[in-house]
């Protein structure tokens, strides 16, 4: 839990204060690293009110990130869900 | 006797329940922010003032402390100087005068206020070709309002305003038109924004263009607007294809003007 609070706060300052370039690989690593990382999909959304074109709530809906965040949570979970691990 | 109850077909739910939660965790996410977009932005301007406060006192810091960090800030600080320089010259037209004068005759010259505003996020940390001022409705910043640069080029107008924010939208965001004319043959234009400060555009090819042609804004100020990079053209094309990039630096923009 407190790696994944870590990870939260890390995203969040990279958000804040990084370029695109450094945050969106930062977002897709910590979908990557935590299970069900669905605070993924807020963070694409408070990057496209932060740095995007507004709080308008269909840029929002249907912004390409949010939208890649929420596809590359489901295949993650899929993937997760039908891999097993007889370690 | 033995009843048997078989276990129901539960897989499809708990396939869809995770689905459902991040759907769900979109929709709600997103009317939440639509709704509180300007206390989300309020909430962040502290952040990246202190950013830039830190980012600068870090530089002067390292300076003190070593002369060679002390001659490279003295060489980043003369070359800024040369761009604006190269800027305010590449700004000045050359019938500018001449224009003046024919506008104070004709009582059009622009007397206007303009408002200096610090900018707090640019590329690259905005994807979309986006900025963000310290000044908002509070310093009289209007929806549409005109930003460019202390040298003179514009570079976007104002898309979205706060008490003490405001976002500006460059003229170079990826599918954004804009009306302008190239200065060799006064002919009008549509540049579309094709992201990081540059643009593109299509011309019939008969019309003379060539690399490092003005292209100004259309309307009766005429500024800089984009310097023309390369132009392309097949034998079988009855057009050519255009990429001009804007004349400022979008990655290291410190300070603009806002006009009301």
């Amino acid at each position: 839990m407190t790696r994944r609070i870590l990870g939260f706060v890390i995203v969040l300052i990279a958000i804040l204060v990084l370029p695109y370039w450094i945050y969106i690989p930062v977002l897709f690593l910590a979908i990557l690293v935590f299970p069900f990382f669905w605070e993924g999909i807020l963070f694409a959304l408070l990057i496209n009110l932060v740095h995007g074109g507004g709080g308008d709530i269909l840029s929002l809906l249907f912004s390409p990130l949010a939208l890649m965040v929420l596809i590359a949570l489901i295949m993650l979970w899929l993937l997760r869900k039908n891999l097993r691990s007889y370690a | 006797m033995k009843a048997n109850y078989l276990p129901k077909n539960r897989s499809k739910h708990l396939f869809f329940r995770p689905v459902l939660a991040l759907v769900i965790v979109l929709i709600s996410g997103a009317i939440i922010f639509s709704v509180l977009d300007r206390t989300i932005i309020s909430a962040v301007a502290p952040a990246w003032r202190a950013e830039n406060v830190i980012i600068r006192s870090w530089r002067s810091g390292l300076a003190f402390f070593s002369s060679r960090q002390a001659l490279s800030a003295e060489n980043t600080a003369l070359k800024e100087r040369l761009t604006s320089l190269e800027l305010s010259i590449l700004s000045m037209s050359k019938n500018s005068i001449q224009e003046d004068t024919i506008l104070e005759w004709a009582g059009r010259r622009q007397v206007s206020n303009m408002i200096v505003a610090a900018v707090l996020t640019h590329p690259p940390q905005t994807p979309y070709d986006t900025v963000v001022i310290d000044a908002g409705s509070n310093d009289s910043v209007a929806l549409g309002s005109t930003v460019s640069l202390p040298e003179g080029p514009v570079l976007g107008t104002i898309s979205e305003v706060f008490p003490k924010l405001a976002r500006v939208k460059l003229f170079s965001a990826s599918g954004e038109e804009t009306n302008a004319i190239l200065e060799r043959n006064s002919v009008p234009i549509t540049l579309v924004g094709a992201g990081g400060g540059n643009f593109k555009l299509m011309l019939p090819r008969d019309i003379a263009i060539e690399v490092g042609d003005r292209i100004l804004v259309a309307n009766i100020t005429a500024r800089l607007l984009g310097i023309v990079g390369d132009v392309s053209i097949e034998p079988t094309d009855a057009f050519k294809q255009v990429l001009a990039k804007s004349p400022a630096n979008i990655f290291a923009l410190r300070f603009v003007f806002v006009t009301p």
